[in-house]
């Protein structure tokens, strides 16, 4: 993906109110973003709900841009803070968080086992808290590296590092309490 | 040189970060009129934008009628109250009062709809 490409839509839309500009950036990213959400989220519908708000937003506070980084990264911080200020307002996902949020290790099996469909990595993101989570899927499931992410979340690379290494290590002793609990 | 190599550290990966690579892999989510349907609600609001000053100005203008004429009739009635001289006096220094008022407003309406279409 050209951040060139990106950066000429970006100035289109700041500098006339470029609509069809606007909706080739959203062509680009939606299916990252729309993924990280899903992922955040674990409800595809109220993820898809949150990713229409978040490039409401994103046309709302696009000369806030200012280029220097990917504009992926700063769109999937705007995705960010528009889920955490849902999360905040919205009841619904305070009954989500409860199930899946703040999940604790020993809370997984009983989670997974309410679905069926509840995948490995659902479980796995179910022992994050929500700001690894976040992390995780930046780094895995959209490819951002240590650099965008820092600037998507506003930490330093050295402390996105070991978010990383200690979800990495959750997920590591959630499989081996798996693979104790199965085996 | 020192961003390669951190660079370089980040692609270097292991058994673990292969298995979450495979595990967070998927396939790219289909658009299915998705970024018509933000370009739809974007464009909605760029109008409710332009027509929020001009019908909020004609509803102020609406609910304004009535209490402005009488505050005009009111103001008139007071004229009775100034001496004829004065009047005379203020004829003769502004001669198109009633002119330079409506070229006024004129203008300001024009300055208030060349702003909304450059919007």
């Amino acid at each position: 993906m050209s951040q060139t490409a990106d950066h000429q839509l970006v100035a289109r839309v700041v500098s006339g109110q470029d609509t069809r500009a606007f909706g080739e950036l959203v062509r680009r990213h939606q299916s990252h973003v729309r993924n990280f959400l899903r992922k955040l989220t674990g409800d595809y519908t109220l993820a898809d709900d949150l990713a229409q708000d978040c490039f409401m937003h994103a046309w709302d506070k696009l000369q806030t841009y200012s280029g220097k980084g990917s504009f992926i990264g700063w769109l999937l911080k705007v995705a960010y803070t528009t889920f955490l200020q849902s999360k905040r307002k919205s009841k619904r996902y305070g009954e989500i968080l409860e199930q899946v949020g703040h999940a604790t290790a020993n809370d997984v099996p009983a989670y997974a086992s309410q679905s069926e469909e509840v995948g490995d990595l659902e479980r796995f993101l179910a022992v994050l808290t929500e700001e690894e989570r976040a992390i995780m899927v930046m780094s895995y499931a959209c490819g951002l590296s240590h650099r965008e992410i820092s600037e998507s979340m506003g930490m330093p690379v050295g402390t996105v590092k070991s978010v990383i290494f200690r979800g990495k290590e959750k997920i590591r002793t959630s499989f081996d309490i798996e693979d104790h609990q199965h085996g | 040189m020192t961003s390669k190599i951190i660079n370089m550290a980040e692609h270097i990966k292991d058994e673990k970060d292969r298995m979450l690579d495979s595990m967070f892999a998927s396939e790219p989510i289909a658009d299915d009129g998705f970024s018509a349907q933000i370009v739809k609600k974007v464009r909605r609001r760029i109008w409710l934008r332009r027509l929020a000053l001009p019908v909020a100005t004609l509803i102020g203008g609406l609910i304004a009628f009535k209490p402005m004429t009488e505050m005009v009739r009111v103001v008139a009635g007071l004229t009775t109250l100034i001496p004829e001289d004065i009047l005379r006096v203020s004829d003769a220094v502004v001669p198109q009062l009633p002119m330079l008022v409506l070229g006024a407003m004129l203008l300001a309406t024009i300055l208030v709809g060349l702003r909304t279409l450059e919007d």
